[in-house]
């Protein structure tokens, strides 16, 4: 067979970083940064399971507190434990607050509604506007106690990112959830105020500035932190004197400067054809593998 | 007849088709079981539908599902197919990983993380090695993730009860699988000079892998009926 022609390969090279001596050591690099990503990813879903599982009994909190005034602590709790979560595992937490049929709203005590009725439709809206009216899937009703507790579930899930947490690693930290119903400001709340102000001002706001940056110039995943990818800026080096532009340089292309856009000469044809052709001297003819 | 009597007699007969849907899973989870190599004997495997009835039909207990559950014990056979032969390089090797199966119908509308919580902490709480969740829904992919959460402590399979109605390995059309031992396995690389990767794979997820409940690296022989060859036999390496 013909070992001495390579076919070319019509992807990007993969480039990786020259900064360790041997093939080696990269690979074992590449196999640790790997690894790594797997068990990260590991984690970060076995965590997002036992989230669940706690906010399957959400919220702690006994009456007074409800779904339009939950307790600091639930609430606070919930949007702690909710950051690595992506839409769809917020879904499988309401599916699974529907099966011990609560109401699909985390902080709300309630259980779901069951009419008991037959049919796959319902109809609401019948006495309001005529913007309203709406049909909609009995089991997407059954999910909450109330429309209100669907609004506040759904007003949460937008606030999710779509992208799954190890992805989104230097942002994770960012992520902030605001609630469509907060906890009522009483005293405890104005403390919790009070401390977010004096946050804002020192650590809390510089950390967040710094992986707004990250994210910014784009190292958010381990790729960044683990320098696999290797940037370098060089500097062009400039050997001549810089020279004035002058006529004479443009003496050659005085018959198509009128097709010049924006210092550009678009060439159609030409030019590849002349490509093309050196392609074909550099073949030594075609088909010639079975001489070998 | 009176519209009660019909009524009643349209109960009776939903109630028999059930309990027809029970006792064939209930039949198949035993072969299965026992295919493995646990212990059960052929009339707890082979139980007629009226024993089954009969078995199951405690006036005042709870319906018939809530009942279905047994455990078995490895046999001495299964025990020698799953211990690890001493080699060289490790003299002691560790005791076979198999030990008491737990079995466990369960009558929920919807399985999700308790069901599978509480299931896995029975199992954990009675040292049942391996448990068996048979639901007559799917669980849901939260529940699913316990799974591999829990496997340090208890090995958990499910199965939905209408995959139970019939024994997929009796079907004609499966040849019969074999599970070699650890000594079969390397005898038979060693005979051949491959890797086990040089195998041809069964999937984990295979109907007849999922049955005999094979884990990852074992391999099976397959044994097919020829017309011309008389019979022969395949390996495949579970994957
Ligand atoms: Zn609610």
């Amino acid at each position: 067979m013909a070992t001495a022609k390579q076919p070319k390969s019509i992807l990007k090279k993969a480039t990786y970083p020259a900064t360790t001596s041997s093939k080696e050591d990269r690979d074992r690099e590449v196999a640790l940064y790997h690894a790594n990503l797997i068990q990260q990813r590991k984690d970060i879903e076995l965590n997002i399971l036992l989230s669940t599982e706690t906010l399957i009994d959400y919220p702690l909190a006994k009456a007074p507190y409800d779904a339009s005034n939950p307790s600091l602590a639930d609430a606070t709790e919930f949007k702690r434990l909710l950051r690595p979560f992506q839409p769809s595992d917020y879904d499988e937490l309401i599916h699974e607050r529907n099966i011990n049929e609560k109401c699909g709203y985390t902080l709300c005590p309630n259980p779901r509604v069951k009419d008991g009725i037959g049919g796959k439709y319902r109809i609401i809206g019948t006495n309001g506007k005529a913007k309203d009216f709406k049909v909609v899937e009995k089991e997407e009703l059954e999910k909450w106690c109330s429309e209100v507790c669907a609004k506040r579930a759904l007003y949460v899930r937008v606030q999710l990112s779509e992208s799954p947490a190890w992805e989104r690693e230097a942002a994770g930290s960012t992520v902030n959830i605001d609630l469509l119903d907060e906890p009522k400001p009483v005293d405890g709340a104005i403390v919790e105020g009070l401390g977010k102000m004096s946050l804002d001002g020192g650590t809390g706001g510089k950390q967040q500035d710094v992986a707004n940056l990250a994210l910014e110039r784009g190292d958010t995943g381990m790729a960044a932190k683990n320098g696999l990818v290797d940037v370098k800026v060089q500097e062009k080096e400039v050997h001549r004197p810089a020279q004035a532009p002058s006529l004479d340089d443009l003496s050659g292309r005085l018959d198509t400067m009128h097709l010049t856009l924006e210092g550009h000469t678009p060439e159609f044809g030409s030019r590849r054809e002349r490509r093309h052709a050196e392609e074909l001297e550099d073949d030594d003819g075609p088909d010639t593998d079975w001489r070998m | 007849m009176s519209t009660d009597e019909e009524k009643a007699k349209k109960q009776r007969e939903a109630g028999e088709r059930e309990a027809a849907r029970l006792w064939r899973a209930w039949r198949t989870v035993h072969e299965m079981v026992q295919d493995r190599g646990y212990e059960l004997t052929d009339e707890e495997v082979k139980i007629s539908f009226d024993d089954f009835k009969e078995k199951f039909s405690n006036p005042g207990e709870a319906g018939i599902i809530e009942q279905m559950k047994f455990s078995a014990r490895p046999s001495d056979a299964m025990i020698v197919r799953y211990s690890n032969p001493p080699t060289a390089a490790d003299p002691n090797p560790p005791s076979p990983d198999i030990g008491t199966i737990w079995i466990e119908f369960l009558p929920d509308s919807s399985v999700g993380i308790k069901q599978m919580r509480a299931f896995a902490q029975y199992l954990s709480a009675n040292n049942f090695h391996t448990g068996i969740l048979i639901t007559n829904v799917n669980i849901t992919p939260a529940a699913l993730k316990i799974i591999p959460a829990v496997a340090a402590e208890t090995r958990i399979e499910c199965f939905v009860e209408s995959d139970l109605l019939v024994n997929i390995t009796h079907h004609e059309l499966v040849p019969r699988h074999v599970l070699l031992s650890k000594e079969e396995r390397t005898a038979l690389l060693q005979r051949y000079r491959l890797k086990d990767t040089q195998l041809p794979r069964i999937q984990l997820g295979d109907p007849v892998a999922r049955y005999l409940g094979l884990r990852r690296g074992q391999v099976v022989k397959i044994i097919r009926k020829s017309e011309t060859a008389g019979r022969y036999a395949s390996y495949r390496l579970c994957v």
